[in-house]
């Protein structure tokens, strides 16, 4: 954890690193295309875990709409790491110690291991249950779990600014 | 009564008074307001790409958009509401800032644009022939409602 603090406390002290956090502007607009990219990301997968809980298009396969959704749901991640990772960089020895950054890593980790759980096992034999308007109860219930995850995320990125 | 007064009248309101003086009221809105904004971006997002025949080619085009618009409508409440709770606590900021004017004439557009050229856009993406206006009016829903996003981040930073 030593070698954790110094390295943020390194990149908070870097010309980078100050440069962002005394822009005025610069973080403004990263901060605006982080939320963006998070609303397309976390926005993607709710519509395939609604899906999944046959609350909406119940006619279409569950495989066919995540081969749609998919795609734009890892655009969203991709852009909402690096402008995150450029927002940690300017406030890193802040984020080291406040307590939301760590609770949304930890909930990032968890919606991440949930989706890993999800492909590497119900989603294999896709092809017996993605036609059901409802599916089984296993799927029912990583679906649920990514909803939570996902919203916890959000709602920890969001109380960051105030601690 | 002008429409500085309906401000002033929500700001001096119960609700008002209640977001004001709470420590955490504000945050916990504006946590809802961004659930609510996930959930409305992904319902435009799908249907959108849908009119411009980037996925779901082969589902008909009227029931997805009819399966949209319930998550629309739905995530479209839980914003207006929590949204009125966040302008409750600074209406009269809210009042003056030229990107809440901006904000809410988008929304007006998108909203109106919605559930007029828009409905008509996804009947006729149902007949065969692929035609050029149901693109048309995905990319004015992408941009209309991108634009009430962005506006409503930048009342925070004008």
């Amino acid at each position: 954890m030593q070698f954790l603090q110094h390295f943020c406390e390194m990149l908070y002290q870097s010309s980078f690193g100050t440069m962002l956090r005394e822009s005025n502007n610069a973080f403004s607009v990263i901060e605006s295309v982080h939320v963006l990219s998070i609303t397309l990301l976390v926005g993607t997968i709710a519509i395939l875990d609604l899906r999944m809980l046959g609350l909406i298009l119940r006619s279409v396969s569950v495989s066919r709409l995540a081969r749609s959704v998919l795609p734009l749901s890892w655009s969203g991640f991709a852009v909402s790491v690096a402008s995150g990772f450029l927002l940690f960089w300017a406030e890193a020895a802040k984020m080291y110690v406040n307590p939301s950054f760590r609770t949304k890593l930890v909930l990032l980790a968890l919606a991440g291991f949930n989706a890993l759980v999800f492909h590497t096992t119900i989603y294999r034999r896709a092809r017996e249950w993605e036609t059901l308007p409802v599916c089984p109860w296993r799927a029912r219930v990583t679906a649920i779990a990514s909803l939570a995850l996902w919203s916890g995320v959000i709602i920890a990125g969001r109380a960051i600014a105030y601690f | 009564m002008s429409l500085h007064g309906w401000f002033m009248a929500l700001a001096h309101s119960p609700l008002g008074h209640a977001m004001q003086t709470s420590r955490w009221g504000f945050a916990m809105v504006e946590m809802v307001h961004l659930l609510g904004l996930a959930l409305l971006g992904g319902s435009v997002l799908i249907v959108d790409l849908r009119l411009l025949g980037v996925i779901l080619k082969g589902e008909p085009a009227i029931a997805i958009g009819r399966d949209m618009s319930r998550l629309l409508l739905g995530s479209l409440t839980v914003m207006v509401l929590s949204g009125i709770a966040l302008l409750s606590e600074e209406a009269g900021k809210c009042y003056y800032s030229p990107a809440f004017r901006c904000k809410m004439a988008l929304l007006a557009a998108a909203v109106v644009f919605y559930f007029t050229l828009h409905r008509r856009a996804l009947l006729r993406a149902q007949s065969e022939k692929p035609t050029l206006w149901p693109r048309i009016a995905a990319v004015i829903s992408l941009l209309l409602w991108l634009g009430v996003g962005v506006a409503g981040r930048a009342i925070g930073l004008l």
